[in-house]
């Protein structure tokens, strides 16, 4: 161990007489590692966000949209609005289908939000109803959700969204204050907990939330929902409920067959694979560049270690003269290869973290390092190393003292 | 006993589709303990047989035994593995490795050594080098030493595996008269220790340390004189 060290010692010090040649040999391994690290943390972060999201959407959720949604790059986009789905299909929903705990109707539109003189423009207004927190795993924090009294009777009451409440009252209790939603003065009875974005792109804490009756006839003055989110059972599977409710769906809104459904139903399931599919994406460009970058570093590394090699003619004429074997002399030189491809990774290890980290903080992405990047990373630039080296050091072994060493 | 026999040594060429004969039936025999100057103008061969004796090279013909055995069949390891055993080599151009301290360069044979201990090798590495007078200067490069003390971490170099046989080619080619002086009494004293040391050079007062020479010329030895000569002919001279 000593010797190698000793051996490695001595072959930096040569390296360092051609700094900028060996600096131009690692950058293949070191930009090889970089989008190796890089692409390991990002696909590893994104597969967390998505699997967060779906959780944050709730556990077995299916959500009925009215109209028709499409799925684009991981985000749903509504095509086009329906107005015929109603509070009364998501109770069919409920009472026809077995494998339902509960369903959620609910409906949305922006509105401006004041109070006292702080006025916050096109804020999303939902109205929902009194189970929403236990269907959307999304709970109160301060204060109370409305009860089915307060939307039986449509009561003018608010819950807000952490943001709403952090903008509007700055710190101060805004429990039992009262304001301006639209036209409607409402009371503020709770604030949300803080949930972040949701698998729709929509940020949860910069909501409304008030009963659905109180939206319907207050704010909208209509009988249609937007969406009802419904939560299977656990332990039922989601393909056979969601087959079931789009039946009770189509049998209620008169759709014959071979016509097209006016609404959608969403499997939380089908997001997260749309979303999978693309990261996977991502990450096989991302290996494909680190292994073209580990290709020009092989190169590169091969280059670097013939001119070594040449330029050393002498001390391995030496180094043969005193009672080194053709195999040590191989060791030493593969040693050597491997070592400066393993210290480019080295940098481009440190460098890929930090990026990650720049990446994650600026895109608000989950932490995650990636160990599987890191191995392979380590292992390529070993490889590469040795197999640059092999040539040259071949080459080493056909010198003889008595070729280079004259008296 | 004879630490190097040479028996009917041939060494030749292919030059040009020729073949020339460099070495001509040499025979020549080292005993243990002895002081060889070997002399010759260059192109005489002496230096072929420097690296027929140093297993630097194979004969094309005859026999050569080194600590009692041959060795003209060997392969490439085993010759390494003989030299680095038995062969403290000494060069004209000192070939330290530039990059190297003093301290590497004196450790570099026993780098090779199967199966020695780190510790006890540069400790006798650093009594080495106070031996040679330069213990003070172990963590210098060669390019930071005179010529004289680059030769001297040269012939630490070429003790420190405890080679019986040191073979010294123009010691003192591209050193001063008076560093070459310290030089030979250095190469002498080693002698008194009881190393072999075989000398190659063509200058008479380098070769007047030693204690027996042999003359070559044209591949073939000529005569043998006795030390004592050349020391007399050198002091005329």
């Amino acid at each position: 161990m000593n010797r190698i060290i000793l051996n490695l010692k001595i072959a930096l010090r040569s390296l360092y007489s051609f700094k900028l040649r060996t600096t131009l040999a690692v950058l293949g391994v070191f930009l090889g590692t970089f989008s190796l690290i890089v692409v390991s943390n990002l696909t590893g972060s994104l597969a967390k966000k998505a699997e967060m999201e779906i959780a944050n959407l709730g556990r077995n959720m299916l959500v009925v949209a009215s109209g028709t949604v499409r799925t684009f790059g991981g985000t749903a986009r509504l095509l086009s609005q329906a107005t015929t789905l109603t509070v009364q299909d998501a109770r069919a929903i409920m009472h026809q289908s077995p494998f339902i705990a509960q369903v959620g109707p609910a409906s949305s539109k922006t509105f401006p939000v004041r109070y006292d003189q702080i006025v916050l423009k096109s804020i999303l207004v939902n109205g929902v109803t009194s189970n929403y927190p236990s269907i959307r795993s999304f709970e109160v924090e301060r204060g109370t959700f409305f009860s089915d009294d307060d939307d039986r009777n449509s009561h003018r009451v608010a819950v807000l969204g952490k943001e709403i409440a952090d903008k509007l009252f700055a710190g101060a209790n805004p429990l039992g204050k009262h304001i301006l939603i639209y036209r409607v003065p409402c009371q503020v009875i709770g604030v949300m907990e803080e949930k972040g974005v949701d698998i729709s792109g929509a940020n949860q804490d910069n909501q409304i939330f008030i009963p659905l009756k109180t939206f319907l006839r207050r704010f909208v003055n209509k009988d249609f929902v937007n969406t009802i989110y419904v939560q299977v059972d656990r332990g039922a599977s989601m393909t056979p409920a969601k087959a079931q409710i789009e039946e009770i769906l189509r049998h209620r809104h008169k759709i014959k067959a071979g016509q097209k459904d006016d609404f959608t139903v969403v499997d939380s399931k089908d997001v997260l694979q749309l979303k999978t599919q693309a990261t996977a994406m991502i990450n096989i460009l991302g290996r494909i560049s680190a292994a073209v970058s580990y290709l020009i570093g092989a190169i590169g590394i091969l280059s670097i270690m013939i001119l070594i090699v040449n330029e050393r003619k002498v001390e391995i004429g030496i180094r043969r003269a005193v009672g080194s074997r053709k195999r040590d002399i191989i060791l030493q030189f593969l040693l050597e290869s491997s070592f400066i491809s393993l210290s480019g990774a080295m940098v481009g290890v440190v460098f890929g973290f930090l990026a990650s980290l720049v990446i994650f903080r600026v895109s608000q992405l989950p932490l995650v390092l990636s160990l599987t990047g890191f191995i392979t990373a380590f292992f390529a630039s070993v490889a590469v190393g040795i197999l640059a080296g092999i040539y040259p050091s071949k080459q080493a072994t056909s010198i003889q003292p008595v070729d280079v060493i004259r008296a | 006993m004879a630490i190097c026999l040479l028996k009917n040594i041939t060494k030749s060429y292919e030059l040009g589709g020729e073949s020339v004969e460099v070495l001509k039936d040499i025979n020549l025999q080292i005993e243990t303990g002895d002081f060889l100057a070997i002399m010759g103008p260059s192109g005489s061969g002496k230096t072929t047989l420097m690296n027929i004796i140093g297993c630097l090279d194979v004969p094309s013909a005859g026999e050569y035994y080194l600590a009692g055995k041959e060795v003209s069949h060997l392969s490439d390891d085993e010759l390494s593995l003989l030299r680095n055993e038995h062969i403290g080599f000494i060069f004209q151009s000192f070939y330290l490795l530039p990059y190297a301290t003093v301290l590497e360069n004196v450790l570099l044979p026993t780098l090779y050594v199967a199966n020695g201990s780190n510790r006890e090798a540069t400790e006798g590495a650093l009594r080495l080098l106070k031996l040679v007078g330069l213990e003070d200067r172990a963590k210098f490069k060669p390019n930071q030493l005179s010529g004289g003390q680059q030769q001297r971490v040269a012939i630490a170099r070429a003790l420190v595996n405890d080679a019986e046989l040191i073979l010294a080619d123009e010691p003192t080619g591209q050193l001063d008269s008076k560093t070459s002086g310290e030089i030979m009494e250095l190469l002498a004293a080693m002698n008194g220790h009881g190393k072999t040391v075989v000398l190659i050079t063509h200058d008479r007062i380098t070769a007047s340390y030693a204690k027996r020479v042999v003359h070559i010329s044209d591949g073939r030895l000529k005569l043998e004189e006795n030390a004592q000569d050349i020391q007399d002919r050198g002091a005329v001279i």
